[in-house]
């Protein structure tokens, strides 16, 4: 093709550019030791075709230095690790999916025999390009024109159960500090069992009367010993003590109940001291 | 309504039995329910765009200008995501003969992100070198929006004609 017409091309199709992008569900697929087989569904909701490639490793949310909550990737998994990426395969593992239809990506389990009872781990890399190329501007080939395609990688977690499971998490070194106009938050959680510990952490800032100033609630996923740190806005506060109290539950409203393992809530509190 | 959340419900829709029409066999319904549940969508809102840029001079895209790239994460509210990304250091000229490239850089402010509102000019700084951590906005938004620039140097000497090259957002759902 012709450089002008190349241009022309690019034109055209910059011109029609709106969102690209491809709905994914769910955000975490349960895979259950006796059917070996989970599903996830892709959408495409715009007019041009969306190339979509399917990958695994093995890896969990973990905390950094600073408390925040980061994908910690395993190139090498021992044998003592609970990883499923190696046996667990998706079909197919390229596709395309046409403007306004959906496809879905089968996933099968083919454990190694012998695998003991538990929860074992892998992420699914779902990447996705729409067929969109970056540059606009008219068609003239003596200019020097730049533009660059954003390609998406998301990544969602995969859990493959064999047998009793069973989680639970543990709570200790809760701590605070008033940083600006938020109250930072960390305490050490470490998970119990042969299942991650899926759930919900509940921060809330108490005055002297029991009454609620200020609160946070998100979703936490603790796979192995992690430290997060959270930040509640409490504005200015009044010189004085208060309470800090952490609760963790198995409850998601974002997952199926019957996907959540159950534990019994998890407490602690700390005094909180505003000079 | 957002293109998102129509998209959520199209595909809401898409799920739904429909009286009067085959559902397949019974497995395949199985599996359909199975993977009703909280959708996770990562749209592209715009790519980084440099247009015409003179020779021999640096160009820069801030990520709060208009041709900056942009995403827009929705999901489960509150929701913990982890942003990296996979940067390219050179682009490549299409128009031209194999070769002819053009340095691209990204610097410790070249990336923003933003809880629940699609608001630059709100957000937070990170360096896309290095990633981030950001959590989806509450129940009414949902969403988190992330924004990229760079800077591209063109040599005095570059052929004219059109470079590219692809950036890659990782979106790891927490």
């Amino acid at each position: 093709m012709k450089p002008t017409r190349l241009s022309m091309v690019l034109l055209l199709w910059a011109a029609r550019l709106g969102a690209q992008g491809v709905v994914i569900a769910p955000h975490a697929v349960f895979i259950d030791a006796r059917t070996r087989s989970g599903a996830v569904l892709l959408y495409n909701p715009n007019p041009d075709p969306a190339e979509v490639a399917i990958s695994f490793f093995f890896g969990y949310p973990a905390t950094d230095s600073a408390g925040r909550i980061v994908v910690r990737t395993v190139e090498h998994p021992d044998s003592t690790s609970p990883s499923a990426a190696s046996w667990i395969q998706a079909f197919p593992r390229r596709l395309t999916v046409p403007p306004l239809e959906r496809q879905t990506i089968r996933l099968l389990a083919s454990p190694p025999p012998g695998l003991a009872d538990g929860e074992y781990w892998a992420r699914l890399v779902i990447s996705a390009k729409g067929g969109q190329l970056p540059v606009t501007g008219v068609a003239d080939t003596a200019k020097v024109k730049v533009g660059l395609t954003l390609e998406v990688r998301t990544i969602i977690g995969v859990f493959y159960r064999k047998g009793a499971v069973r989680t639970g998490v543990t709570l200790s070194g809760l701590r605070t500090a008033v940083v600006g106009d938020s109250l930072a938050v960390w305490a050490r959680l470490t998970q119990q069992g042969n299942a991650a510990y899926i759930g919900s952490a509940h921060a809330a800032l108490l005055d002297s009367t029991g009454k609620t100033l200020a609160e946070l609630k998100a979703p936490i996923g603790v796979y192995d010993a992690m430290e997060p740190r959270w930040a509640l806005p409490i504005g200015a506060l009044a010189p004085g003590r208060y309470r800090l109290r952490l609760d963790l539950s198995t409850g998601r409203d974002d997952l199926a109940p019957e996907l959540v393992l159950p534990s019994p809530p998890v407490r602690d509190s700390v005094e909180v001291r505003v000079p | 309504m957002s293109r998102p959340g129509l998209a959520g419900l199209l595909l809401l829709g898409l799920l739904v039995p429909r009286a009067g029409l085959s559902q397949g066999v019974g497995g395949s319904v199985a599996i359909d329910a199975n993977v009703i549940g909280q959708a996770l969508t990562v749209t592209t809102l715009s790519n980084l765009n440099f247009g015409s840029v003179p020779k021999g001079v640096a160009t820069t895209v801030q990520p709060t200008a208009a041709g900056a790239g942009a995403w827009q994460i929705q999901g489960s509210k509150n929701a913990d995501v982890s942003v990296t990304f996979v940067l390219p250091a050179l682009l490549t000229n299409i128009q031209a003969l194999p070769g002819s490239t053009m340095p691209v850089s990204f610097g410790a402010t070249s990336a923003r992100w933003n809880r629940a509102t699609n608001n630059v000019a709100a957000a937070t700084v990170f360096n896309p070198s290095v990633g981030t951590t950001g959590k989806l906005g509450p129940p009414a938004n949902p969403f988190l929006y992330i924004w990229i620039g760079g800077t591209v140097t063109p040599a005095a000497a570059a052929k004219p004609g059109i470079y590219t090259g692809t950036i890659i957002v990782t979106i790891a759902y927490l």
